[in-house]
């Protein structure tokens, strides 16, 4: 019935738009299931207010994985909880492919380290190139605010980057010498 | 500095997402959860029930008066719909977008990725192991990259084509036999003048790539071989429907930009979108061959 139809107009949707979608939330939640569970998380609020929204349901969708990413998601212990517990089996993962990418894209890794709310001004500023008032829009905060995060939220990133040991940065060069 | 750095953030988050893939069935596990949250929330909230819905009624007896439809579309003159073509013609970053599409063809229509674009064919309904496939298409200045996917969502082919120095490199990704080709042929030489002439079927015939549609639109609006036919909302956009003199092609063009929205071409449809050049838009012209796949010949 109704339903059916938003699910069917939905995988429609996802068809076409969903893979950008799904690599901001991976940049948003830090690796590719907590992405899903985020993706998710927002198609659910999406269906949820799905009769209200006209037209194209992107907008909504990207401010909700931003709104849940940065703020909400706090509030949802569950999904927090399961959202740490993949990070630690990541973290601890085997020497596999998973792996590989990690060491390979450092900065994703360290992006991982900065708090939602920044790691979510990075992501629109720098992966989506939102100007700061667009990113504001998204994020529901100043223009300011996010000039700020932004600016913070790189001065980190460097100085992760640089505090990095030098035994990681062997195991970086390693792994890529092995792809070449 | 900080600039390096934001590169080196941009080349770290694409390699890091790249060929991410939304898991088949999102959308109904979303739905699944949702639902049964609704059904626990619901159960939880009965006993306020009664109070509310008296609430809802007094709100949609008073959204009603002003819920209504404006009566009466207007249709606007050509000699108007021409000169807003030109001043968005004008406007800056216009060369500068992403183009989106989406078609979805009959069934038994079989497509064939060959050197330089793809080849359609028709046959009985149920002729082809494709038949009813839907084909994704993202372009910039110079990349096009198609995707085909069967109805059920699976996908059959990838196959990018750029457009450098003067050749066309066609490479493809064979989802059904694992198999991948890539082939580089001298560009044809361009014809036309590079503006838009009028097509008196009520054809399409752009000049000079996607950032001439505006043009296209205006030259044949003013020739007379397509005609301002109404305006409507297209998937939240309002659309200006314009229809070529043949009856065959209708084209429903953004109000504000002039970039087509959809395009009817005899029952086979396709939608557009026009998105930014972002890192995220850009990376959906990547085509990565996976792991195990086989190199084959190009087809003759």
């Amino acid at each position: 019935m109704g339903a059916d139809r938003a699910v069917q107009d939905l995988e429609l949707f996802l068809a076409e738009r969903g893979e950008p979608l799904l690599r901001t939330a991976v940049l948003l939640a830090g690796s590719k299931e907590a992405g899903e569970d985020l993706l998710q998380a927002a198609l659910e609020r999406l269906l949820r207010h799905w009769r209200k929204i006209e037209g194209d349901p992107e907008g909504y969708l990207r401010r909700t994985l931003y709104h849940l990413a940065a703020d909400n998601w706090r509030q949802q212990r569950a999904w927090r909880k399961r959202l740490r517990l993949l990070e630690r089996d990541a973290g601890a993962a085997a020497v596999d492919g998973t792996a590989e990418v990690d060491l390979r894209d450092s900065l994703v890794r360290l992006l991982r380290q900065l708090p939602p709310r920044q790691r979510a001004v990075i992501v629109a500023r720098y992966w989506e190139q939102l100007s700061e008032a667009e990113a504001a829009q998204v994020l529901g905060c100043s223009p300011g605010t996010v000039k700020s995060a932004a600016s913070r939220g790189l001065r980190r990133l460097r100085e992760l980057s640089e505090s990095r040991g030098p035994a990681e940065r062997a195991a970086q060069g390693s792994v890529r010498e092995q792809r070449s | 500095m900080n600039t390096e750095l934001e590169q080196r953030l941009r080349a770290d988050m694409a390699q890091a997402t790249q060929g991410m893939r939304v898991p088949p069935g999102l959308a109904l596990k979303a739905y699944r959860h949702q639902r049964k949250r609704t059904m626990t929330a619901r159960a939880v909230t009965a006993a306020a029930a009664a109070v509310l819905i008296a609430g809802a009624l007094t709100v949609a007896g008073v959204t009603g008066v002003f819920g209504r439809p404006a009566g009466g579309q207007q249709v606007r003159a050509t000699a108007y719909v021409i000169s807003r073509v030109e001043r968005a013609m004008s406007a800056p970053g216009m060369t500068n977008v992403i183009a989106f599409t989406r078609t979805v063809f009959p069934p038994g229509t079989t497509l064939q990725a060959v050197p330089g674009g793809l080849e359609g064919s028709s046959g009985p309904v149920g002729s082809s192991a494709q038949g009813g496939d839907y084909e994704l298409l993202w372009a910039s200045l110079h990349t096009t990259k198609w995707s085909v996917f069967t109805p059920a969502g699976q996908r059959v082919f990838d196959e990018r084509i750029t457009v450098r120095n003067g050749s066309i490199t066609t490479t493809v990704v064979n989802y059904t036999s694992h198999t991948w080709w890539t082939t580089r042929s001298a560009r044809p030489a361009a014809t036309g003048s590079g503006s838009a002439s009028c097509v008196p079927g009520g054809g399409i015939r752009l000049s000079g790539g996607r950032s001439s549609w505006p043009d296209f639109v205006r030259a044949q609006l003013a020739c007379g071989a397509y005609t301002v036919a109404g305006r409507q909302a297209v998937g939240g956009v309002d659309a200006l429907k314009i229809t070529g003199n043949s009856g065959r092609l209708t084209l429903w063009v953004n109000a504000a930009t002039y970039l087509p929205v959809r395009l009817d071409n005899g029952g086979l449809q396709t939608d557009f979108q026009w998105q930014r050049p972002t890192p995220a838009n850009l990376a959906m012209l990547n085509m990565p061959v996976p792991a195990g796949f086989r190199q084959v010949p190009p087809p003759a």
